[in-house]
C-alpha cells in the first residue's frame, strides 16, 4: 500500500504558489507524484479541510547533553505532565523539557514533520544524535557550535579562510551536522574565564579577534562551501536592555558578505534581541528599529522566539547570558562549558503577564513578526524552551491570524506593557497562506531543504492537514477553534504514511536524520601534527571524537559541493 | 461517614488518592466500591483491597481501621471534610490539602502534609521524613494551616515553608526548616543538626537541646517568650538567633536558654 | 597479534580513551598508558569466576540450562511480577540501558541504576540548585586551584590528575608535576634526615606526636605559583599526601565548613572561631584565594555523598561554587565511579524525563527517591521480582534489603558469579563491554565516548543487550498470550 491521494482539500502550498486551491495531492513511495492510481491508492476525503506541507522548525532544543541535563534537573516540571504507555506509543513525561518520544508524538500532533536541533556542542554530538534517533515521527537535523571554536578562531584570525573553511567542512562530516551555529561569538570563549564581549568590536582575550570577525569570516566559509542554509545566529549582547544597536550593527556587518541575493545570516529568536531602553526598569520594544532595517535589506532571514506565559527553562550555549538570569532570578542554574568549543546554561523561567519585562518581551515578537512585511524572512518558533513550550505553538498562531487573540492577551498583561506595546495599532492578520509561509515553507526554504516544506512533485510525502475549512471558518474571528484545529492535526502524513489521526498517533515511523557530506576539492589533512594538536586541545584522541556511522539509525546524508 | 478496612497485609504500594471526601462526596457505596485504585502495577477497584462500610455518623468522612501504612496519597489535595485513621499512614498523606482534617493515631510516613495550602493534620505518633516539605526540586513549600506531630519527626521537614504552623511535640530529625522564608515551627524537645539552614526569614523555636548550631547564625539577644501562633506562646527564657548568613537571611532560631548551657559562650556577643 | 590504539578503559569514570591494547590470540598480552587498575582489569578479567552458561536454580542449586528455558524463566519471572526491580546499569553500555527502559516500562517495574549507592545525593542536589560544570578539558586548560573534597583520586581515579588536573599541561597553565616531584623529594629528604637522627639517639623516645599529621597549619603554601592543589579529607590520604594545602575536616562536619565558607564568600561575620575542625582565621585565608583565583574547581566524591546530609552536602558544595561566582569563575564536578553510571542517568533521563528511581508501575515514569528508589523498596519489602546486571547489589546493599532481595525471584545478568549470581534464580553470562563487546559509555563530565570490542567472548556468551532484548522479547510473547487467554476466557 505504498500509493495515497488526499482528495479535495484546500491546498495551501507557497513554495510552489498555490493558496487554498480545491486540489488532490498524490503520493507513491513516500514521494509526491503526478498522479496515482484512484482504484489501488488509499484515499484520505480532505473534503473541507486545510492541507498543508507538514510543519517545519527551524529552531527548538530537543536532543543533547544540555537539553537532557534540563531534564535532569526539573522533575517538578516533568510531574505535572505525564504520558502514559499505549500500546503503540512509549511513557514519557513533559512539561517544558519533554523526553524524546513525547517530543516526537506531540509535533506530530501539530502537523510537524521536519525539526531541526539548533546547538549541538561537537565534543558531544554523538550524545545528540543518540537522542534524535529516539525522537519518532520526524526528520531532523542538527547544528555544530562552531563560533567559539578554537580551530576556527585560529584560523580567522590568521585571515586563513580556506583553510577555516575545510575545517569546518571536514567537522560538519564528522558531527554529523547541517549548518554553522554561532552563539554570542566571542563571548563563550571569553566566559570561559567567567567574562563576556559587549560590542561586537570587543577583542575575545588571548585570541585576538573580534566578534564581528568571527560572524563575517564564518558567512564568507558558509559561502565558500555551498552549505544549503546560511549561518545561524544568536546575537551579542542578548537578553540586555538597549542590544538592538548591537543587533543592528550585526546585520549591517553582513551586508558586504551578500553577493549574489541569497540570504547570508539567520537571526535567531530575534525577539531576545529587539530590547530598547538601557535598564529593566525602563526597558522597552525596539520591533520598530529593528524591522524598519529588515524591510529595507534582503539578506538575512530570521525567526520570533515569541514568549509564551508559563513555567519554562532556559538553555543555550550562551553561558554568560544564563548567568546573568540566575542573578535576576536566584532560580537553579547549571552551567556547562565544553573544552575547546563552547559554553551553556539552563535556568527555569517564568513569563509572568503580570511582569511588566515579560509581557514586553512578549509584545516585541508579535510586533515583529507582524512589521516585517515579507513573511518570508519572518518565522514562527518559541525557541522551544526558552521562551515556551513548542506544543504552545497553537497559540501564537492565533495571536499572528486574529487582532482578537492579541487583544485579549494584552488586556491581561501588566499595565506598563500595554501602554508601550505596539500591537494596538496594528491591525494585520496573517493569512492561511502566509501562515504556511511562516511555519513550513520559508522555514524549508531559509534551510536549503529541498524536499521539504512544499508539495510539489519530488517533495518527501510528508503532509498536515487541519480541520479548518477556509470558506466557512474566520480563522481570525474563531480563533479559538482554530487554535484547537492547528494543534490536533486531522491527519499528519510522515513519508507518505498515516502517522496521527484526529490529534492521536495511529503508527510509528523513525524519520531520518539529514546531515552534509562536505565536498571540498582538497581533503583537510589529518595528519600526525594535527592528531598532535587534537590532542592538547580536547581530553580526547582524535579518533574517538567523530560520530560514526552507527550513530545515526536513519541517515540521509546530503552531498554538497564545495567551491573550496 | 464510610469506614475502610484493609482486606489484607499490603505489600505492594497502593495509589489510592481516591480515597478522598471531596471524590467520596456525594456518591453512594456501591460507587466508592467501584473507584480505581493501583495495587503495585495492577489496577484494582477499592473493594478489592478494603472492606467498606457505610454508617450514619456525619464525621468524620472516612475513617481508615488498621494498618495503612502503604496506602498512599490518601486525602491528596482535599479541600473538605475530614479523615481518620486507626492505624500507621502511608505517604504523601494530605499533600497540598486546601481544606479540612486528618488525624493520624499511629505513625506517618514520608512527605506528609507535603507543600500543603490550608487545613489541618494531627499526628499521634511519629511523623518521618519531608514533613511540609515540597516535592524534589520544587521550592513551593507549606503555605498555610497546621500540623501537628505528638512524638518524633524525620529529616528535612518543614523545608521551604512559607507559612502555617508545625508544632512538633518530640524531637526533630536534621535539618528542620531548611530554607524557610515565612511560617514558625516548635519543637518541644530536642532538634537535630543543621537546624534552619538557608533560613531566610520566618522562626524555629525550640524547648529543648540544640546540639549542634550552624556556624552561620550570629546571637542577637534573649527574649522571655515567644509567640507561635494566637494559640500558643512559650515561655523562655530564649536566645535569638539570626541567620542563615549564608543566604543573608532575616530568620529567627528561638533556643532555650536553660537547656543549652553550652550555648553561654556567645553571650559575650550580646 | 594486533596493536589496537585509542580504546576507551571501561572501568572508572576518568574513561581514558587512549590505551593501547596489544592483542594476541584473542587474548589481551599488553597494555600500555593505562593505569593499575585499568592493566588488571585487561590482564585479568577472564578469571575462574567467569560464567560461561546459562544457570537456573533447581532444588536450592544453581545448574546449567539451555538459553532457551533461561529465557522463558526470566521472562515468566518479569511479566508475572506486581512490582519488579530492575537495578544495575552502570558497568555496561548506553544501547544495553536503553533496552532496559523498555523493558522496565513493559513489566510495570521500578528502574534504578548504581547512582543510589554513589553519586545519587549528587544528581538530588543538581535538582534543587543546579550545577556550574564543564567538560574535563576547560580543567586543563584553566584551572589554577583545584580542590579535591571528600575523594582520594590518587586511589580510585588514579589518571585524574595528570589528564585532567594538576599534572596536565594546558593552554593557559601549566602542569604542577615538577613541583610535586621536587616537594616529595625534599619531604623524602626529610625523611631520611629524621630516620638518621633517630638512629643516632636510639635512647631518645621520639614524639610521635610532633611527627604525625599536623592539624590544619595556615595555608602559607598556597602563596605558590602556578597551579595550586586543595585536598579535604577526614584523614591524610594519598592524594592529601600530594596536596599543596591539605585541610582534615572533623567527620560529618562537611556541611557547616562550606556554609561557612559561604558566608565569608559574602563577607559575613561568624560568630565561631573554628568550624569543623578548622580555624577560621586559616578559612578566611583560603576563601580569599578562591575569591581571587582565574579559574577554581572543585571535586568531590563519596567523602560528601555518604556523610551526614548526604544530599544537602552536595548542595551547599554547589551553592558555594556558585557563590565564587560572583565573583570569579568556579565550576564543581562529581567523580563518578563506574565508567558509563553516567550514561545509566543520562539515557533513563532522556527516555523517561528521570535520571534514576524511575517507577514505571503505573504506566508512565515517576520519580520519588525514598519512594521509588531500589533501595528503599527492598528494605520496605515491597518488591516480588528482581532483575540485577551490571552490578552487585548482593555485596553493596545493607542485610536487610538483600534479604528481600533473595527472598523473591531473581534474574542476574554479569560475566562473574559475583555475590549477586549466587544468590539468583536465573543467571545469564554477559561479554565485559569495552572489551569483548563495543558501545557508548559517558565520562563523569557527560561526555560521550564509544568502547571497542578488542577480543571475542567465549563461545555463546552474549551481550548484555542482545539478552535483554530476548527477555523483553519473551516478556511480550507471554504477556499477549496472556491477553489472549482472557479475552477468550470472556
Amino acid at each position: 500500500m505504498t500509493e495515497m491521494l488526499i482528495k479535495n482539500g484546500f491546498v495551501f502550498d507557497p513554495l510552489n504558489g498555490i493558496n487554498g486551491e480545491k486540489m488532490d495531492i498524490a503520493i507513491k513511495n513516500g514521494k509526491i507524484v503526478e498522479s496515482v492510481n484512484e482504484h489501488k491508492a488509499k484515499i484520505i476525503d480532505a473534503t473541507g479541510l486545510t492541507v498543508m506541507p507538514g510543519g517545519v522548525d527551524i529552531h527548538t532544543h530537543i536532543a543533547g547533553a544540555e537539553v537532557n541535563t534540563g531534564r535532569m534537573i526539573r522533575p517538578e516540571d516533568h510531574i505535572k505532565d505525564v504520558v502514559r504507555k499505549t500500546a503503540l506509543t512509549r511513557s514519557g513525561t513533559g512539561y517544558s523539557v519533554p523526553s524524546t518520544f513525547v517530543t516526537g508524538y506531540r509535533y506530530s500532533k501539530m502537523g510537524y514533520t521536519t525539526v531541526m536541533n539548533p546547538s549541538m556542542a561537537p565534543l558531544g554530538a554523538k550524545h545528540t544524535h543518540e537522542e534524535l534517533n529516539d525522537i519518532p515521527l520526524l526528520d531532523k537535523a542538527t547544528f555544530p557550535l562552531i563560533g567559539d571554536w578554537w580551530f576556527v578562531l585560529e584560523y580567522l584570525q590568521k585571515g586563513d579562510l580556506e583553510g577555516c573553511a575545510r575545517h569546518v567542512a571536514w567537522m560538519m562530516e564528522t558531527t554529523k551536522g547541517y549548518a554553522i551555529k554561532i552563539v554570542n561569538p566571542g563571548g563563550l570563549e571569553s566566559w570561559g574565564f567567567g567574562r563576556n564581549v559587549h560590542t561586537i568590536d570587543d577583542v575575545v582575550p588571548n585570541f585576538g579577534i573580534t566578534p564581528r570577525e568571527i560572524i563575517c569570516g564564518l558567512a564568507k566559509v558558509n559561502k565558500m562551501l555551498n552549505l544549503p542554509h546560511s549561518i545561524h545566529l544568536h546575537t551579542n549582547n542578548l537578553g540586555i536592555p538597549g542590544n538592538y544597536v548591537s543587533t543592528l550593527e550585526t546585520m549591517k556587518a553582513l551586508e558586504s558578505v551578500a553577493t549574489d541575493g541569497r540570504p547570508v545570516g539567520h537571526i535567531t529568536h530575534l525577539q531576545f534581541s529587539s530590547f530598547a531602553g538601557d535598564s529593566w526598569g525602563n526597558m522597552k520594544s525596539a520591533a520598530e528599529e529593528i524591522s524598519k532595517y529588515i524591510n529595507n535589506h534582503n539578506h538575512m532571514t530570521f525567526d520570533m522566539g515569541q514568549v509564551i506565559f508559563t513555567d519554562t527553562t532556559t538553555m543555550t550555549a550562551d553561558g554568560p547570558f544564563e548567568f546573568t538570569l540566575y542573578q535576576l532570578s536566584g532560580h537553579k542554574w547549571v552551567n556547562s562549558d565544553v573544552e575547546t568549543e563552547t559554553s551553556g546554561g539552563i535556568i527555569p523561567m517564568h513569563y509572568k503577564r503580570k511582569s511588566a519585562v515579560n509581557a514586553i518581551q512578549w509584545s516585541i515578537g508579535l510586533e515583529l513578526a507582524l512589521l516585517i512585511k515579507d513573511p518570508w524572512k519572518m518565522f514562527m518558533t518559541t525557541d522551544h524552551p526558552n521562551a515556551g513550550p513548542f506544543f504552545k505553538y497553537p497559540k501564537i498562531i492565533a495571536w499572528l491570524t486574529s487582532r482578537k487573540a492579541r487583544v485579549a492577551t494584552l488586556k491581561k498583561c501588566h499595565k506598563k506593557a500595554q501602554k508601550k506595546s505596539l500591537l494596538p495599532s496594528i491591525k494585520r492578520e496573517l493569512s492561511l497562506y502566509e501562515l504556511a509561509i511562516v511555519t513550513r515553507a520559508g522555514q524549508a526554504k531559509a534551510l536549503g531543504l529541498k524536499n521539504k516544506g512544499h508539495l510539489g512533485v519530488g517533495a518527501d510525502a510528508d503532509v498536515a492537514i487541519y480541520n479548518i475549512n477556509p470558506e466557512t471558518l474566520d480563522i481570525a474571528k474563531k480563533y479559538k477553534t482554530a487554535r484547537r484545529a492547528v494543534g490536533n492535526a486531522a491527519y499528519t502524513i510522515k513519508d507518505g504514511k498515516v502517522v496521527v489521526k484526529d490529534g492521536e498517533v495511529v503508527q510509528q515511523v523513525d524519520g531520518k536524520t539529514m546531515w552534509l557530506d562536505v565536498e571540498t576539492s582538497e581533503e583537510m589533512k589529518v595528519d600526525e601534527e594535527m592528531k598532535r594538536k587534537f590532542r592538547q586541545y580536547w581530553t580526547v584522541e582524535y579518533e574517538n571524537y567523530p560520530v560514526f556511522d552507527h550513530y545515526v539509525k536513519v541517515s540521509d546524508a546530503i552531498t554538497v559541493k564545495a567551491s573550496v | 461517614m464510610i469506614i475502610l478496612t484493609p482486606l489484607k497485609k499490603f505489600q505492594f504500594p497502593i495509589q489510592a488518592e481516591n480515597i478522598n471526601p471531596d471524590v467520596f462526596q456525594g456518591k453512594s457505596v456501591k460507587e466508592i466500591a467501584s473507584l480505581p485504585v493501583w495495587e503495585g502495577n495492577k489496577q484494582k477497584k477499592l473493594d478489592g483491597l478494603f472492606k467498606i462500610e457505610e454508617t450514619p455518623a456525619e464525621t468524620p468522612n472516612i475513617t481508615i481501621k488498621g494498618d495503612a501504612s502503604e496506602v498512599r496519597r490518601v486525602g491528596q489535595g482535599m479541600k473538605t471534610g475530614e479523615i481518620v485513621i486507626n492505624g500507621n499512614a502511608g505517604m504523601h498523606l494530605g499533600e497540598k490539602m486546601t481544606g479540612g482534617k486528618i488525624t493520624v493515631n499511629g505513625n506517618a510516613s514520608g512527605w506528609t502534609g507535603s507543600s500543603m495550602k490550608k487545613g489541618l493534620i494531627e499526628i499521634h505518633g511519629d511523623a518521618s521524613d519531608y514533613l511540609a516539605s515540597p516535592y524534589r526540586g520544587s521550592t513551593e513549600g507549606m503555605r498555610g494551616g497546621k500540623i501537628i506531630v505528638d512524638g518524633n519527626v524525620g529529616s528535612d521537614s518543614g523545608c521551604y515553608l512559607r507559612g502555617g504552623i508545625i508544632i512538633i511535640k518530640g524531637n526533630s530529625g536534621p535539618f528542620l526548616g531548611f530554607h524557610i522564608s515565612k511560617g514558625a515551627i516548635y519543637v518541644e524537645k530536642n532538634a537535630g543538626p543543621r537546624l534552619g539552614a538557608n533560613m531566610t526569614g520566618g522562626k524555629i523555636v525550640v524547648s529543648g537541646v540544640v546540639e549542634d548550631l550552624m556556624p552561620t547564625f550570629t546571637v542577637d539577644s534573649v527574649k522571655g517568650k515567644v509567640k507561635i501562633d494566637d494559640t500558643l506562646k512559650v515561655e523562655g527564657p530564649f536566645y535569638v538567633f539570626l541567620g542563615d548568613l549564608a543566604e543573608t537571611g532575616n530568620g529567627k532560631l528561638y533556643v532555650s536558654k536553660s537547656n543549652n548551657s553550652h550555648l553561654s559562650r556567645y553571650e559575650k556577643f550580646l | 597479534m594486533s596493536v589496537i590504539n585509542a580504546v576507551t578503559c571501561p572501568i572508572c569514570g576518568c574513561l581514558c580513551d587512549d590505551i593501547e591494547v596489544t592483542v594476541v590470540n584473542n587474548e589481551v598480552v599488553k597494555i600500555k598508558n593505562g593505569c593499575a587498575v585499568c592493566e588488571a582489569k585487561y590482564l585479568g578479567y577472564n578469571s575462574e569466576h567467569r560464567i560461561r552458561k546459562p544457570l537456573m536454580r533447581k532444588d536450592g542449586k544453581l545448574v546449567p540450562v539451555s538459553m532457551d528455558e533461561a529465557i522463558h524463566k526470566a521472562g515468566e519471572i518479569l511479566a508475572n511480577a506486581n512490582y519488579p526491580i530492575l537495578y544495575g546499569w552502570s558497568s555496561t553500555n548506553c544501547e544495553a540501558q536503553r533496552v532496559g527502559v523498555e523493558l522496565a516500562e513493559e513489566v510495570g517495574g521500578v528502574l534504578d541504576n548504581t547512582a543510589v549507592v554513589c553519586h545519587g545525593p549528587s544528581l538530588l542536589g543538581t535538582q534543587e540548585v543546579g550545577i556550574p560544570t564543564s567538560t574535563l578539558g576547560q580543567i586543563r586548560h584553566r584551572a589554577d586551584v583545584i580542590i579535591y573534597w571528600g575523594c582520594d583520586p590518587w586511589s580510585a581515579h588514579p589518571r585524574h590528575l595528570e589528564r585532567y588536573t594538576s599534572f596536565t599541561e594546558g593552554r593557559f597553565e601549566d602542569s604542577e608535576w615538577k613541583s610535586y616531584v621536587n616537594k616529595v623529594k625534599a619531604a623524602a629528604g626529610m625523611k631520611k634526615l629524621l630516620s638518621a637522627q633517630r638512629r643516632e639517639e636510639p635512647k631518645k623516645v621520639h614524639d610521635t606526636a610532633a611527627e604525625s599529621v599536623d592539624f590544619n597549619k595556615p595555608p602559607e603554601t598556597l602563596q605558590k605559583e602556578g597551579r595550586k592543589l586543595i585536598v579535604v579529607d577526614v584523614r591524610k590520604s594519598m592524594s592529601a599526601e600530594m596536596a599543596d594545602y591539605f585541610i582534615q575536616i572533623q567527620p560529618n562536619k562537611d556541611y557547616e565548613l562550606m556554609q561557612a565558607m559561604r558566608a565569608l564568600v559574602r563577607d559575613e561575620e561568624l560568630d565561631v572561631d573554628q568550624v569543623a575542625g578548622v580555624p577560621v582565621k586559616y578559612l578566611r585565608e583560603v576563601v580569599d584565594l578562591l575569591v581571587n583565583c582565574n579559574f577554581g574547581v572543585i571535586f568531590f566524591g563519596m567523602g560528601l555523598t555518604h556523610s551526614a546530609g548526604k544530599f544537602r552536602n552536595i548542595e551547599v558544595a554547589i551553592s558555594l561554587t556558585r557563590d565564587l561566582n560572583m565573583r570569579t569563575k568556579f565550576l564543581i564536578m562529581p567523580m563518578r565511579g563506574h565508567f558509563n553510571v553516567s550514561g545509566a542517568n543520562i539515557v533513563f533521563a532522556w527516555q523517561s524525563g528521570y535520571p534514576f528511581g524511575v517507577d514505571f508501575s503505573l504506566g508512565y515514569p515517576r520519580y520519588n527517591p525514598g519512594e521509588t528508589t531500589s533501595m528503599d523498596v527492598l528494605l520496605r519489602g515491597e518488591s516480588d521480582a528482581a532483575l540485577v546486571i551490571a552490578s552487585d547489589p548482593g555485596a553493596t546493599f545493607p542485610k536487610r534489603a538483600v534479604q528481600n532481595l533473595v527472598k523473591h525471584p531473581l534474574i542476574v545478568i554479569d560475566p562473574h558469579m559475583n555475590a549477586t549470581a549466587m544468590l539468583g534464580d536465573v543467571v545469564f553470562p554477559s561479554a565485559f563491554v569495552g572489551i569483548e563487546v563495543e558501545g557508548t559509555a559517558y565520562r563523569m563530565d557527560n561526555v560521550p565516548l564509544p568502547l571497542k570490542k578488542v577480543v571475542e567472548p567465549p563461545e555463546g556468551v552474549l551481550s548484555d543487550e542482545e539478552i535483554l532484548k530476548k527477555i523483553l522479547r519473551e516478556v511480550r510473547l507471554i504477556k499477549s498470550q496472556k491477553t489472549k487467554q482472557k479475552t477468550e476466557a470472556a
